[in-house]
């Protein structure tokens, strides 16, 4: 019985090892419903999946280190208490090597993570790190703007001459609106500002592996890249309010061209003045 | 301490079991009736509408209710029927009940005729079991009876319930918590419509609402939604107002006589409370009160059919004037004219602040001065009249959606329609200048002439 004990401590390490090995392949600790299915929809992402990853091998590593220290002790000692072992018991009082290996080893992993993570961190969250696209953090496609419970989003107008004007920090008659539907173009990267009309929120794609609190009074740039077309969805990921559950909008990823028709559709939808096409003989003014 | 722990137990146990007891849910919130009175009402509204758990259609009711009815084609057999349909709300499917309303089969209480599958080709539908009586060509089925309402229901519980209320009444568990207040359908009212002066919501109207939600206020898009849960969930609604007005309806027909305090009142005076039972049973018998309520039920009936017609719809009469300086100028002008006079309610710089929100006004439906002072719809709510800076526009903000509003007025509201007063190009004039207002610069006025230290003494009121 007593080498049961070394056994079955020695089992999990081999299970935790085999999980490991096989998770990334599996998909299981990452949303899986997107269009990319199990791989994050956005190239940052996938650098941020890649991260949590080599998290998950080294604590991998720490976790069967510690177990097969444990079981090589658990056997020492279950021989020690063999039939015609003479050895006596011994005490000791700590070792101070010791604590200093198990203190140095692990902070220097620390170390390491909280150094290796630095690059993704800086581009997902400093300005000036932002893709060139998004001229460090200047040019938005739209402002989102969450509230109990939905996200209303503002996008710049169409200009005369055909292209998309700036979207400027206060409403333009211009602007155009929707809500719960948020438009980019794909693979590219698009910034949105982000605002709270109430109380806290947070602007979470977890097909693309965005998460951003929106907090009332702030204006917070997000940037994002959608690598394959589709819809993702938008979720709300700060408890707000009883109608937290129902905060959830779709993220439509469009080819340019495509995303530059839904806007031209969306300026005429915004101007329909109920007038129905084919009675317009008596048209006067703009249009 | 052990030897209480079981009795403990027990009394948990019985607390759990009795707490979580469910009563049957209902749609009523009536008040004020004598018991009598309020029994016929209940019944009354049962036998066309049900309750929550077992809806009933009334078909007389302009509602989509069925995934489908139909008529029965020539060459009908036992189990296959052709059918020309009617109407189609929902696809036909295995396990759906068919029910006759007109022909052969009819009543058919006993046996159970259920769709078993449906080609759309042929317009053929299989039956699991021969209907009591063989079907005959022009008989009228119902194929799914009201699976658009249940699904709306369950859709209704998900979504709306928990504000606006099981029976529409807006007074769900969340609404105390919302200052701006959930809609009480029973009023058969809705405020943001397409449709002309004085008529009922179109249905397309509700779904708008429910597709962008209303900025500004606690209603929020359900964009997600399928298009089909969306019809389910306005159907429901739809027949939800219709049966609030109803009751509504057979309420105050009932309430002048029979209410518990005009009952006081009349016993008070010396009648017996049996004889005001025994007059109430007669004049039930003779008719009278359902003929009262019958043609109150007829006007609502056609009011909602009315507003479903295209012809209700606002059409403006011309296109949109395009919206420049001299337009939105003019707009201007007639927003500060004494003709329309919008500054009384929304202000003359349209902050919604004008001097209807401070000063006594009219109750709508008693006549009666309101005892505070304020604005207040027709739910007795206090409401404010739109800031129109904001850019917050909750009826919708395509030049339609303003234009009607100012064509029919907000219902339900002190807003009234300014249709008949203005000329098309007033209107979108005005429109311009309402959309416009959010982004007007707010520029200072050139005020009154400094008061000079000679000017004093004569106007000794400017100078304090």
């Amino acid at each position: 019985m007593k080498r049961f004990w070394c056994f079955f401590f020695m089992f999990w390490p081999i299970v935790a090892f085999v999980l490991c090995w096989i998770a990334p392949d599996m998909g299981w600790w990452f949303p899986s419903n997107g269009p990319t299915g199990m791989k994050a929809a956005s190239p940052i992402g996938e650098r941020i999946d890649d991260l949590y990853y080599m998290i998950l091998y080294i604590t991998t590593a720490t976790f069967v280190g510690t177990q097969v220290a444990l079981g090589y002790v658990l056997f020492k000692g279950a021989a020690m208490t063999d039939e015609g072992n003479e050895q006596k018991v011994w005490y000791s009082h700590g070792s101070h090597n010791l604590e200093v290996i198990w203190t140095i080893v692990p902070a220097c992993i620390l170390l390491f993570i909280a150094l290796y993570q630095m690059d993704v961190v800086k581009e997902v969250r400093v300005k000036s790190a932002f893709p060139a696209e998004t001229k460090g953090g200047t040019v938005a496609i739209a402002e989102v703007t969450a509230r109990q419970f939905e996200w209303r989003i503002r996008y710049p107008g169409i200009g005369p001459d055909g292209k998309k004007l700036p979207l400027m920090p206060k409403p333009q008659p211009t602007d155009l609106y929707t809500v719960n539907d948020l438009r980019v173009p794909t693979g590219e990267p698009s910034m949105i500002i982000l605002q709270s009309g109430d109380v806290q929120h947070a602007f979470f794609l977890p097909e693309l592996r965005v998460k951003q609190d929106a907090v009332p009074g702030l204006d917070i740039p997000v940037w994002f890249e959608a690598s394959k077309s589709g819809d993702y969805t938008l979720l709300c990921a700060e408890l707000c309010g009883w109608g937290h559950y129902k905060m959830k909008a779709k993220l439509v990823a469009q080819p340019e061209a495509d995303h530059m028709e839904f806007m031209r559709q969306l300026t005429v939808q915004q101007n329909y003045d109920g007038v129905p096409e084919a009675t317009n003989e008596v048209a006067q003014g703009e249009e | 301490m052990r030897s209480r722990l079981p009795a403990l137990v027990v009394v948990a146990c019985v607390a759990v079991v009795s707490g979580c007891g469910r009563s049957e849910p209902t749609f009523s919130s009536r008040q004020g009736l004598a018991p009598a009175m309020d029994e016929y009402v209940r019944t009354s509204i049962d036998q066309k509408f049900g309750i929550p758990n077992d809806i009933r259609v009334w078909d007389r009711l302009p509602l989509r209710p069925h995934a489908a009815t139909a008529v029965v084609g020539e060459g009908a057999q036992d189990k296959i029927l052709p059918l020309t349909l009617v109407e189609q709300h929902r696809d036909l499917v295995n396990g759906q009940e068919v029910v006759w309303v007109a022909g052969t089969s009819m009543p058919q209480d006993s046996a159970k005729v259920k769709a078993e599958s449906w080609n759309a080709e042929a317009n053929l539908l299989k039956l699991s079991a021969a209907p009591p009586a063989p079907p005959k060509t022009g008989d009228r089925v119902v194929v799914g009876p009201g699976a658009v309402l249940v699904h709306g229901r369950a859709l209704y519980a998900e979504h709306c319930q928990h504000c606006h209320g099981v029976g529409g009444d807006g007074k769900g568990p969340t609404a105390p918590y919302l200052n701006i207040r959930p809609r009480d359908y029973r009023k058969g009212l809705f405020k943001f419509t397409s449709t002309k002066e004085g008529l009922k919501a179109h249905r397309d109207d509700l779904g708008r609402i429910v597709e962008e939600g209303i900025p500004g206020t606690y209603m929020p898009s359900f964009k997600l939604l399928k298009k089909n849960e969306s019809q389910a969930i306005i159907e429901y609604v739809l027949y939800l107002s219709m049966r609030g007005e109803t009751e509504y309806a057979l309420y105050n027909i009932l309430a002048g006589d029979y209410s518990n305090d005009s009952i006081a009142t009349r016993v008070k005076d010396g009648e017996t409370e049996d004889k005001i039972v025994s007059e109430f049973v007669t004049r039930v018998k003779e008719g009278e009160i359902d003929d009262d309520a019958s043609s109150m039920l007829e006007k609502m009936i056609g009011d909602w059919t009315t507003a479903q017609t295209p012809e209700a719809i606002i059409v403006p009469k011309e296109k949109r004037y395009a919206s420049d300086a001299a337009s939105i100028e003019r707009g201007r002008a007639l927003y500060l004219s004494n003709n329309l006079n919008c500054v009384a309610c929304h202000g003359d710089s349209g902050l919604g602040d004008g001097i209807q929100t401070y000063s006594i006004t009219v109750n709508t439906e008693t006549q009666k001065p309101n005892l505070e002072p304020g604005l207040y719809d027709t739910w007795g709510n206090k409401i404010k009249p739109r800031n129109l800076r904001l850019g917050m526009f909750r009826g919708g903000r395509r030049p339609i959606d303003v234009y009607a509003r100012i064509e029919a007025g907000i219902k339900g509201t002190p807003m009234p329609a300014f249709g008949g007063k203005m000329t098309e190009q007033q209107k979108w004039d005005l429109v311009n200048y309402i959309l416009e207002l959010p982004h007007e610069a707010r520029t200072p006025g050139t005020g009154v002439a400094p008061v000079t230290a000679n000017a004093a003494p004569a106007a000794p009121a400017a100078a304090h």
